[in-house]
């Protein structure tokens, strides 16, 4: 890592998005984080959206500790969030992951070159798309009666393993036909869609809601497209699971870059 | 629409896709602990620091 002066802030610039056609006055309504302005660096015929930060905050040793702070997570996931669904509107846009930073626009300007190849196909692949999420999740599966062992008996304790036994077979079957169901959702929406992928499941100790978390899906879609209309219509098909979809999002799932 | 959108969508997508970060400054964090971080941090307000994962 170089050398650098103590003297003065230490500024980096903070990479949110590189798009095409993204001209600075596009992005005039918008701040950066800490209500710094946004600009752009041109590069190859690609613009990346950045702007300053202060390498206290923003530094490895800044990162380390704030990102373990959910305030501030929150704060600076919203804030990117702002700044890609404003480069979004203006031209074809690939976001950045949260918290890439560098030291100055040349350091942005080697990011592009080194990502230039794979960007241009990211581009060519979200331009003039939007993506929906579609989340879904199994219904709890009621108890199929008490489990427990009648008090007294011949034979009470056998029963009671048999009842838990059958109670934990039948809890599988219903996973297995959530899981089924989740499948054949999303491929049925996908026929809708430009392209379609699965992230993980979300835990429910994030989300706060009930049930089992079966499909977390993302979906390209063209822009105008009416996918949220049709994928309600699709999902009578399925009335044992409950499903949210949410859009548009800017195409964050599908602008991924491998790791060069 | 931004502020109605879960933190935990956003994350999702901010930690877990898009443009992977490849050096200078944060080059020590790479995905996984990323997501550990995230995961990490959520549980804590959701359920308070003293539950481990």
């Amino acid at each position: 890592m170089p050398d650098r002066p103590d003297s003065g802030e230490r500024t980096g610039r903070y990479l949110y998005a590189i798009g095409r056609g993204i001209g600075g006055e596009g992005l005039a309504g918008t701040p950066g984080l800490r209500e710094r302005p946004l600009r752009v660096v041109e590069h190859l015929g690609l613009v990346a959206v950045v702007s300053d930060v202060d390498l206290d905050e923003f530094g490895e040793d800044g990162l380390r500790r704030n990102l373990e702070d959910l305030h501030w997570l929150e704060d600076v996931a919203r804030t990117h969030d702002s700044v890609v669904r404003a480069a979004t509107a203006v031209g074809p846009t690939a976001p950045l992951r949260l918290a890439t930073v560098c030291f100055d626009d040349d350091q942005v300007r080697a990011r592009v070159d080194q990502w230039h190849d794979p960007l241009v196909r990211a581009l060519d692949r979200v331009d003039g798309r939007v993506e929906f999420s579609v989340k879904a999740y199994a219904s709890e599966p009621e108890s199929a009666g008490q489990a427990t062992p009648a008090a007294t008996g011949p034979g009470a304790g056998a029963a009671y393993l048999q009842r838990r036994k059958e109670e934990t077979l039948r809890r599988e079957r219903v996973g297995q036909d959530a899981a089924r169901d989740a499948e054949e959702l999303y491929a049925v929406l996908a026929e809708s869609a430009v392209a379609g992928r699965r992230l993980q499941p979300q835990d429910p100790r994030l989300t706060g809601h009930q049930g089992t978390m079966v499909l977390n899906a993302a979906y390209l879609v063209d822009a105008g497209e009416p996918f949220a209309d049709t994928a309600a219509q699709a999902l009578s098909r399925w009335p044992e699971l409950r499903v949210e979809v949410n859009g548009p999002w800017p195409p964050y799932s599908f602008a991924t870059l491998e790791e060069q | 629409m931004p502020q109605d959108v879960a933190l935990v969508d956003l994350l999702d997508r901010l930690l877990g896709t898009g443009v992977v970060l490849a050096g200078d400054v944060v080059v020590s964090l790479a995905g996984v602990d990323l997501v550990r971080i995230r995961l990490q941090a959520l549980l804590m307000t959701v359920r308070g620091p003293e539950e481990e994962l």
